[in-house]
């Protein structure tokens, strides 16, 4: 009999503890959403290396949400934990009113302690470290003008953070949302963490499906600003860049940028490092790790635990509408203002700058370039300004990351 | 948050982010561009360094003994400049793909474009997802 009602005893206890008594609707839309994002990745192919692991973390912290959960001690008295547990070896000790009790610690979930790397800001610089091994930045040394549709292109960040403002954000939370328009991820990640770690979901999701959709989002906006002659110039070949001068360029920008803006320091140091270990020559080991095994590392324990800050609580609400608005926004302006910047250029030059590189300057290393110079090869397809783009498109990893220091700077 | 102090945060904001980005990015471009002419005039003048030696180690044949190297024989190139050695290589495809029962004769051979294959493969690569 004893029997049975111990084993009727654990059933009922499995059951209780189950996902089926303890998961509320939300958590159920946001399984479908995490659904829908392994569409978007696995069959579309949208950002997969990072929309894969999002939707993954998503998936599972909406199944089990105690995966997050923080480390914590609840008091035992002394007697009681010594007979249930046999040892109470390192277990601090609280004395209340005379009597002893024992601090029993309970170790937190497995994305508290991988989420740790996020919310210390140590993730992002890392993938910055990749980046940099992987980026030439040799079109933005030939041409150093290029700076302009960087900077150029970040001015979306700043407009629609008026728009947060007005619709009722704090200016904190503004400028996390206004960063979207850097289309650059890990900067997004690392000024939400900073300036409003609780949107860093819905951020974070915006951010990487916007630019995912870079080759949806920017061609009309290019077409619509610029005109049939101006998409058809071809520009002069790029002067050759030699090694001495990709070598000091990494260490000149984190000199002048860590002493001008000390907030953009380990976002763009960690870029540079990672430049200069590849443009060296004697790294090459360090170089690859950082390219490869590292950032490949470091991209799984950042999106399956950003992808868990989209609880369904957190994530079902009237704020993620107005963000996934206001990013689109941030991206379209940072798009338009880095193409009316080139279309400035293109009047100042005397038409030999085309106007449709300026786009490339909202960051998504390579994906905009790409966009610049198939809608430059619908017009002519014997343009070729992929090499052109990638002056401004590698500008504004560096302008996104200047911008995120400036919000920092202002608003921490 | 009322309306004015709104207006003047986002006010604040939006002068502040434009300056700052721009100065900053814009001091770049000098600090690069400073860093381009020194960089290149150095390797040029390091060049030219070069270059005089040389033509002093000519001018006093008799003082410095140097070795002379073995005389290269020019191979003979055709018209157009093409080595024979390419030339070779092109015909050689060519004999592969109609065989011999088909009389095939080069005329000549040009460059399609300026842009080297391995250049061509590149942009291809870079630019077919789309």
């Amino acid at each position: 009999m004893e029997i049975i009602e111990r084993f009727l005893k654990a059933i009922e206890g499995i059951f209780t503890d189950s996902g089926i008594m303890t998961l509320g609707w939300q958590n159920y839309v946001m399984i479908g959403v995490a659904c829908v994002l392994f569409y978007l990745a696995i069959k579309k192919e949208f950002e997969p290396l990072l929309l894969l692991p999002i939707a993954f973390g998503m998936l599972l912290v909406n199944l089990y949400p105690g995966i997050t959960a923080a480390p914590d001690t609840t008091l035992m008295n002394a007697a009681d934990c010594i007979a249930a547990k046999g040892t109470t070896e390192g277990y601090a000790t609280t004395i209340i009113n005379g009597v002893q009790y024992y601090n029993v610690p309970h170790y937190g979930g497995l994305f508290y302690y991988l989420y740790q790397g996020v919310k210390l800001g140590i993730y992002p610089p890392l993938i910055f470290l990749g980046v940099g091994a992987m980026t030439d930045f040799g079109p933005l040394i030939a041409n150093p003008k290029s700076f302009i549709l960087g900077a150029a292109a970040q001015i979306g960040i700043f407009i629609t953070f008026i728009g947060a403002i007005f619709l009722g954000f704090t200016d904190a939370q503004s400028g996390a949302i206004g960063i979207i328009g850097g289309a650059d991820g890990p900067t997004a990640i690392y000024v939400t963490t900073k300036l409003a770690p609780e949107l860093l979901g819905s951020i974070a999701i915006a951010a990487y499906s916007y630019m995912a959709l870079v080759p949806i989002i920017q061609p009309p906006i290019m077409r619509a600003l610029t005109t049939k002659k101006e998409r058809s110039v071809v520009m002069e070949q790029l002067r050759p860049v030699s090694k001495l001068e990709k070598i000091i360029f990494p260490i000149v920008i984190v000199v002048v940028i860590s002493i001008l803006l000390p907030d953009a320091a380990p976002l763009v140091g960690m870029l540079m490092f990672g430049n200069l270990l590849k443009e060296s020559g004697v790294c090459d080991r360090l170089s690859k790790t950082a390219q490869n095994e590292l950032m490949n590392i470091i991209t799984i324990f950042l999106g399956t635990t950003v992808g868990a800050t989209a609880t369904g609580v957190n994530f079902l609400s009237f704020n993620t509408l107005k963000i996934i608005a206001l990013g689109l926004i941030a991206f379209m302006m940072g798009s338009a203002c880095g193409v009316l910047f080139g279309k400035v250029m293109y009047k100042l030059t005397g038409g030999k700058v085309n106007p449709l590189i300026g786009s490339a300057g909202v960051s998504a290393v390579p994906m905009a370039a790409r966009v610049s110079q198939r809608v430059g090869q619908e017009e002519n397809p014997g343009n070729f300004l992929l090499m052109h783009a990638m002056g401004p498109n590698v500008a504004g990893v560096i302008g996104s990351a200047v911008a995120a220091g400036v919000l920092l700077n202002v608003l921490r | 948050m009322d309306l004015m102090s709104k207006l003047t945060i986002s006010a604040s904001m939006l002068l502040t982010g434009f300056v700052i980005v721009f100065s900053v990015l814009i001091f770049l471009i000098f600090i690069i561009w400073v860093m381009g002419k020194i960089v290149t005039g150095a390797q040029n003048a390091s060049a030219n360094r070069k270059k005089i030696k040389v033509q002093k180690l000519d001018e006093k044949p008799e003082k410095v003994e140097i070795k002379k190297p073995a005389p290269v024989i020019k191979k003979p190139e055709s018209p157009s400049g093409t080595p024979d050695e390419v030339i070779a290589v092109i015909s050689a495809a060519v004999y592969s793909m109609y065989g011999s029962k088909q009389k095939v004769r080069i005329k000549s051979i040009k460059k399609s474009s300026s842009r080297s294959a391995w250049a061509n493969a590149g942009v291809l690569r870079n630019t077919r997802p789309f």
